[in-house]
């Protein structure tokens, strides 16, 4: 499945993303392969999708409608089961912002072991800049039987008492909010939203590398060596190290994630879904400015 | 209008906000919402100091649905001549009901961005106006 474009980048693991050409050969393969959009802006998909792409939306679909945590392990079959898709099923997942959401949902599909998953790389703008096919048509599959399947919370996913051992034991952290929200300067502005945070700032000892320096401007992933001189050169991370992203709800973390784990290879990446709208509300939690 | 026609018609002021800009003699320049969650928006008012709005309009950056219902809350408000009280007194459960329940599903907190922007901008200018000289 691997392609030559995607290779020349130098990835860990190549076969986690597909090109958009590779999306547009494949639009009728609906037995093997079931494309995903998973978009912020939740009406793209209505406006015009990739022809035969179904869509996810993280908000409605992935969360758990009363506790803050992600969906069961019956609703997770569930919803497999109504978008057409068996535990054999390729899912390549695309979306807006660069693919933010795209792989939110990926590592949510993660959770629950659906591990055949990739990313369309370039996402939605580069199919869109291509002038490839667009339609409002939603595709109807037929249900499947996707058996309830058991969610594993440890080894992607990481709590608040993790980021507490975690810092305890000064292992690495990456925090890739803007900037600013590192900062801590984006609470304090006159007026500005409190961002469901009541301090700002960052975990201590948390790396600040904005998750959106992982991509070019067509919106495809930087190369393996890039992406090194980035999260290694810059950041000081390093793959045979257990790592922790976080952002504020843990979806642009999601995508940081991503890269460590698929294109850069690292064996234990765990993403903070809690992130700053648990840590920097927390009584007596840490913070660093 | 079904489901299709309230998606069309904030995809439409989306893609074409009306009262877009800065209005530069603004009493009031009041951000709301987040850069990089959903979207954030910029509404200046302009009052005449009895309760009527002078000016109104607003910048933003974000989804279809926070950019699209800024738009038609700003532009209601504006055509409807509303004062700074009847604005105040919008309901926006009304508001969402208007953009469509089934269009804005969980998102009522971007559907209502711009409408919750401005009226704090409103609160900040009555504010103004009681510590004033």
């Amino acid at each position: 499945m691997t392609e030559q474009e995607i290779l020349e980048k130098g990835y860990a693991h190549p076969e986690a993303l597909v090109t958009t050409g590779w999306v547009a050969e494949h639009l009728d393969d609906t037995e093997h392969i079931r494309i995903v959009e998973s978009d912020e802006d939740v009406l793209l998909y209505d406006i015009g999708h990739v022809p035969n792409a179904v869509k996810v939306d993280w908000v409605e679909d992935l969360n758990d409608p009363l506790t803050r945590d992600y969906l069961d392990p019956e609703h997770f079959a569930s919803l497999m089961s109504e978008k057409g898709i068996t535990p054999e099923t390729t899912v390549v997942f695309y979306g807006d912002k660069n693919n933010w959401w795209a792989t939110y949902a990926l590592w949510v599909f993660r959770l629950f072991g659906h591990d055949n998953v990739r990313v369309m790389d370039g996402g939605r703008v580069k199919w869109e800049a291509e002038g490839r096919p667009m339609t409002q048509e939603v595709p109807s599959f037929e249900r499947t039987d996707y058996p309830v399947p058991t969610r594993d919370d440890e080894k992607i996913r990481a709590f608040r008492e993790d980021v507490e051992r975690h810092i305890q034991g000064s292992n690495p952290l990456v925090d890739v909010r803007s900037p600013g929200e590192y900062s801590g300067e984006l609470l304090h502005m006159p007026d500005y939203p409190q961002e469901g945070a009541l301090r700002g700032g960052h975990i201590p000892g948390a790396a600040n590398v904005p998750w959106a320096r992982a991509v070019r401007e067509d919106g495809t992933f930087k190369s393996a060596e890039e992406l090194k001189g980035i999260y290694e050169g810059e950041a000081d991370l390093s793959g045979d190290e257990d790592v922790i992203a976080y952002c504020r709800i843990g979806e642009r973390s999601s995508h940081t994630w991503f890269v460590l784990t698929y294109l850069l290879g690292y064996d234990q990446v765990r993403n903070y879904d809690g992130s700053w709208t648990e840590w920097g509300n927390l009584v007596r939690a840490p913070i660093e400015r | 209008m079904d489901r299709q026609d309230r998606v069309a018609l904030l995809v439409e002021h989306a893609k074409n906000p009306r009262h877009e800009g800065v209005l530069e003699d603004a009493d009031v320049a009041m951000p709301g919402g987040g850069p990089e969650c959903g979207g954030s928006v910029v509404v200046y008012l302009k009052g005449d100091g009895n309760g009527r709005i002078e000016g109104l309009s607003f910048t933003g950056q974000g989804d279809t649905i926070s950019i699209g219902a800024a738009s038609i809350a700003i532009q209601k408000v504006r055509d409807e001549g509303l004062t700074m009280v009847e604005v105040l007194d919008l309901d926006y459960g009304a508001f969402v009901e208007r953009l469509g329940r089934d269009v804005v599903g969980s998102r009522t907190r971007n559907a209502t961005l711009g409408l919750s922007t401005l009226k704090s901008a409103i609160r900040k200018y009555r504010r103004g106006k009681q510590s004033g000289p």
